[in-house]
């Protein structure tokens, strides 16, 4: 089946992406780099395992109810980075070019 | 309550009443009862928030939205390798910056979609919005560069519709 | 077989999103720890409908992303302004 094998490789690349989205919350060095790594996960990711998932259903209400859950994560994801990073902004989280210019400063 | 607010309410009875369907998926009379409860409650809230803000909003369904839908997921798509070359070259170091973009050329109501683009795309992320700009934050410079060419707030503005 | 290997693949990445979370240093790595393993969690719960072949986990999917969105906007209100930095 052709739709099968393009449904695998959709679910392996986005897997794949997955993965490197978790490295990179490992990798990078501060908070807002880390945000994204994270977002690789949070949209490429769920756009291509949940294509992935359409591929091998018949075409019924099950491939539209899998369209809404991608709809949701998509508009809700970005909007929760948003208010996270905000609050982290107003909360006093230097970014990487702020706290280096901190350090030279004082060093 | 004029026709223009009727028709508006309409099309938002009509779009919640296909979203109940295709959620469900039964036609029992219990199960379209409580939809058509849900659906009632959701426009009677929907008309005094409406009533109140004096904004009402149009559910973006049009072919317009689903063409700037597919752009976009095709620019995640890119921006995506980018940032996962990042992740994966080893010591490569990461020069982060951050700038404030113009609002002014966007429609108020099509603000959010901006901002909720460009953190959708890898790479960029929006720390901050008010009247005048947006802070965004990317891991390149590069990024920041390809947003102040505007292309993705021409397509808003365009593409998207709502006067300016 | 792949779709058990993407499940498992996702597992690891819930599981690495878990770890951030647990050794991080500020709030905000933690929130964003938990908000990773939230949205992967909406992903495997759909995954595993189809490994189980039973698509109703599906709706069990649409309810988890809705409130791990709004729990994520209710810590973030708890923390905008309280916390500099919570160990």
């Amino acid at each position: 089946m052709i739709l099968e094998t393009i449904s695998n490789i959709l679910l392996i690349v986005g897997a794949f992406f997955a993965l490197t989205g978790a490295y990179g919350l490992f990798k990078f060095p501060d908070f807002f780099t880390r945000v994204h790594a994270a977002s690789v996960t949070d949209s490429i990711a769920t756009i291509l395992l949940f294509l992935g998932l359409i591929l091998r259903t018949d075409f019924d209400l099950v491939a539209v109810k899998l369209v809404f859950v991608l709809v949701f994560v998509l508009l809700t994801s970005p909007t929760a980075s948003h208010a996270l990073a905000k609050s982290a902004r107003h909360g006093g989280v230097a970014t990487l070019a702020e706290s280096n210019n901190k350090d030279n400063t004082d060093g | 309550m004029n026709t223009k607010t009727l028709s508006h309410l309409a099309i938002w009875t009509l779009t919640l009443a296909v979203f109940w369907l295709l959620l469900s998926g039964f036609f029992k009379p219990l199960l379209l009862g409580f939809g058509l409860f849900s659906v009632l409650l959701v426009v009677f809230l929907l008309q005094r928030m409406d009533s109140f803000d004096q904004q009402p909003e149009q559910p973006a369904l049009g072919i317009p939205s689903l063409r700037y839908a597919i752009w976009l997921v095709g620019q995640v798509l890119l921006s995506s390798v980018k940032v996962a070359k990042l992740v994966w070259s080893r010591n490569k170091a990461l020069s982060p910056a951050v700038a404030k973009l113009p609002l002014t050329d966007i429609p108020d109501n099509n603000r959010v979609r901006y901002a909720n683009s460009i953190t959708l795309t890898p790479g960029t992320l929006s720390i901050d919005i008010d009247d005048q700009h947006v802070t965004v934050h990317a891991l390149e410079q590069e990024s920041i560069e390809e947003l102040q060419a505007g292309d993705m707030a021409n397509k808003i503005a365009t593409v998207l519709g709502g006067k300016s | 077989m792949v779709l058990a290997a993407t499940c498992i693949a996702v597992l690891s990445v819930m599981a690495l999103a878990l770890a951030r979370a647990l050794q991080a240093d500020t709030v905000y790595d933690r929130i964003l720890g938990i908000n990773m393993f939230g949205t992967k969690t909406a992903v495997l719960i759909a995954l595993m409908g189809f490994l189980s072949e039973r698509p109703d986990f599906l709706d069990i999917a649409i309810v988890y992303a809705l409130i791990n969105f709004i729990g994520m906007i209710a810590v973030l209100r708890f923390f905008e302004y309280t916390a500099t930095s919570g160990r």
